[in-house]
This record gives C-alpha cells, sequence and structure tokens, in this order.
C-alpha cells in the first residue's frame, strides 16, 4: 500500500461500528461529511466494491456562496466516487473522481478508512493518494511530502 | 492551481537522479562540475537532467565566468506543499465534524435513557 498523507484520530465512547455507520449510510455521511459551509446529499449510495457513491455538495454559507461564484464554480457541486473495499466494521475504501475544478484536468483521488477498537475507543487511521497516475504517486509523492513544506522555507530563507 | 501543472512538478521529481541533484542542492548554490563530480554519470546526463528540472521551475542557473551555478528556487516546492496540506485540511475539517457528529448521538441516546 502506498501511503502519502496519513492523518489518526481517536474518538472516545464509541464503536467500529458506529463510525462505520457515519462512513457508509447516508443519513451517517449527510451530518458530517461538509466541508465547512457545505451540506451534503447523497444521491446514490451502493455499498459494494465497485459500486456508486454520488452526492451533490452544496455551498449553504454566504461566504462560500460568494467564493464558489468568483472562482467560476457551480453553487452545487456533484461529486463522484467509488467503493473499492468495504469490509464492515474495519476497512473501507473509496475512489473520487475530481473532474469539477475549473482549467484542471479530470483526476483520481483513493481514501482508505481504517478503524481499530480498543476498549470504549476507536482508532481511525486514514491514508489519502491524491493521483494523477499510479506511478507518480508512488514515486514521486511518498517519502516528501512531509518535507515539501520545510524543504520550501529553509529555501526561501536563504 | 492547475492539476497539470502538479503533474509536471512530479513527474520532474519522479526520477531518482534528479531527486538527487534536489538533495545536493538544499545544501546551497553548486556549479555544474561539482554536481556532475557527487552524481558519477557523464556530463550529458546530469545536464540534460537540469534542463528538465530547470523547465518545471524547480532550479535557477546563472553564470560566473565559464561556470554555471544551479540553486534551488522555492516556488514549486511550495505549491506542491500547498497542493497536498489542502487535502489534508480538508479532512482534519471533515474529522472534527465526524467527532461532533458522534457527541450529538451520544447526548442523544443519553436523553433517550432519561426519558424511559
Amino acid at each position: 500500500m502506498r501511503r502519502t498523507v496519513t492523518i489518526e484520530r481517536t474518538f472516545k465512547d464509541t464503536t467500529p461500528e458506529e463510525v462505520w455507520e457515519l462512513w457508509t449510510t447516508a443519513e451517517g455521511i449527510e451530518s458530517w461529511w461538509g466541508p465547512d459551509g457545505f451540506k451534503v446529499k447523497v444521491e446514490k449510495l451502493e455499498l459494494r466494491p465497485g459500486g456508486a457513491l454520488l452526492y451533490v455538495m452544496i455551498a449553504v454559507d454566504a461566504d462560500k456562496v460568494a467564493f464558489m461564484k468568483s472562482a467560476g464554480m457551480p453553487v452545487s457541486v456533484e461529486t463522484r466516487a467509488y467503493f473499492t473495499e468495504v469490509t464492515p466494521p474495519r476497512r473501507l475504501a473509496f475512489t473520487h473522481i475530481v473532474n469539477f475544478v475549473p482549467g484542471v484536468e479530470p483526476y483520481e483521488t483513493a481514501t482508505i478508512v481504517e478503524l481499530h477498537g480498543h476498549g470504549d475507543e476507536t482508532h481511525l487511521v486514514l491514508t489519502l493518494e491524491v493521483m494523477h497516475d499510479e506511478e507518480w504517486t508512488q514515486r514521486a509523492v511518498s517519502g516528501w511530502e512531509n518535507e515539501l513544506g520545510k524543504l520550501a522555507k529553509a529555501i526561501a530563507a536563504r | 492551481m492547475h492539476s497539470t501543472a502538479h503533474a509536471d512538478l512530479f513527474d520532474a521529481l519522479a526520477d531518482p537522479m534528479r531527486r538527487r541533484i534536489v538533495d545536493l542542492l538544499r545544501a546551497g548554490e553548486q556549479p555544474v562540475n561539482d554536481i556532475v563530480a557527487e552524481l558519477d554519470i557523464h556530463q550529458s546526463g546530469v545536464s540534460r537532467h537540469l534542463r528538465i528540472l530547470n523547465d518545471a521551475g524547480f532550479v535557477r542557473v546563472r553564470a560566473d565566468g565559464p561556470r554555471r551555478l544551479y540553486q534551488l528556487r522555492a516556488e514549486p516546492f511550495r505549491e506542491l506543499d500547498d497542493w497536498i496540506s489542502g487535502y489534508r485540511r480538508l479532512w482534519e475539517g471533515r474529522l472534527d465534524r465526524l467527532a461532533e457528529e458522534l457527541e450529538r448521538r451520544k447526548k442523544a441516546r443519553a436523553n433517550r435513557r432519561e426519558k424511559t
């Protein structure tokens, strides 16, 4: 597994089953997916490998609406993803097709969610792979992502 | 920000020899001859890699008499960092809201228990 960006969180007083439900049901996803200033309406959710996840992100905050308009982006954006792995309540993977940014060619991002229960806590490991094609992600990003910011600062400071 | 531009940046860094050149230049400006000596490959190969890095904006070159000196530019690294950070921020924000939603559900469960 190629690891690019990894984010970990521990949620208290919950179970992997409960967190799984928030990731894999329309109602669950709509309750938190966001981003901030957006609400999400799930239109299609086929929870199986190869199954579609279709949702609409709608800007609701006035400043987000203004931003989207000024950036030439529609106020509501349909987003397409498909599941690649569904192993309840432990492991979920899906791939997004990013095709809605003006001037940007379509590309895919893969997201892997792993849930581990420890007593009354649930530990979540989120792995993001941002890819134009698999090869450059594997060869170029891995090992660099944590250093890029520092490197840019170090160069700029010279 | 254009993803095609990012693809070019990543392509430029995808080659292990070019990453070695970038690593060498992190120590500061270097003449081509020093880079050739360090890498132990033919000068024409080094020149080709430097040209690709230059085209992608990773290095700038200046002449000092007969010598050509290369140094790194910050901009492409910052651009790549911003781009990757954007994904991280998006998901950090989402996970904050996921935690809030779990909290709301817990409170709702507690309220139901109190009522019964």
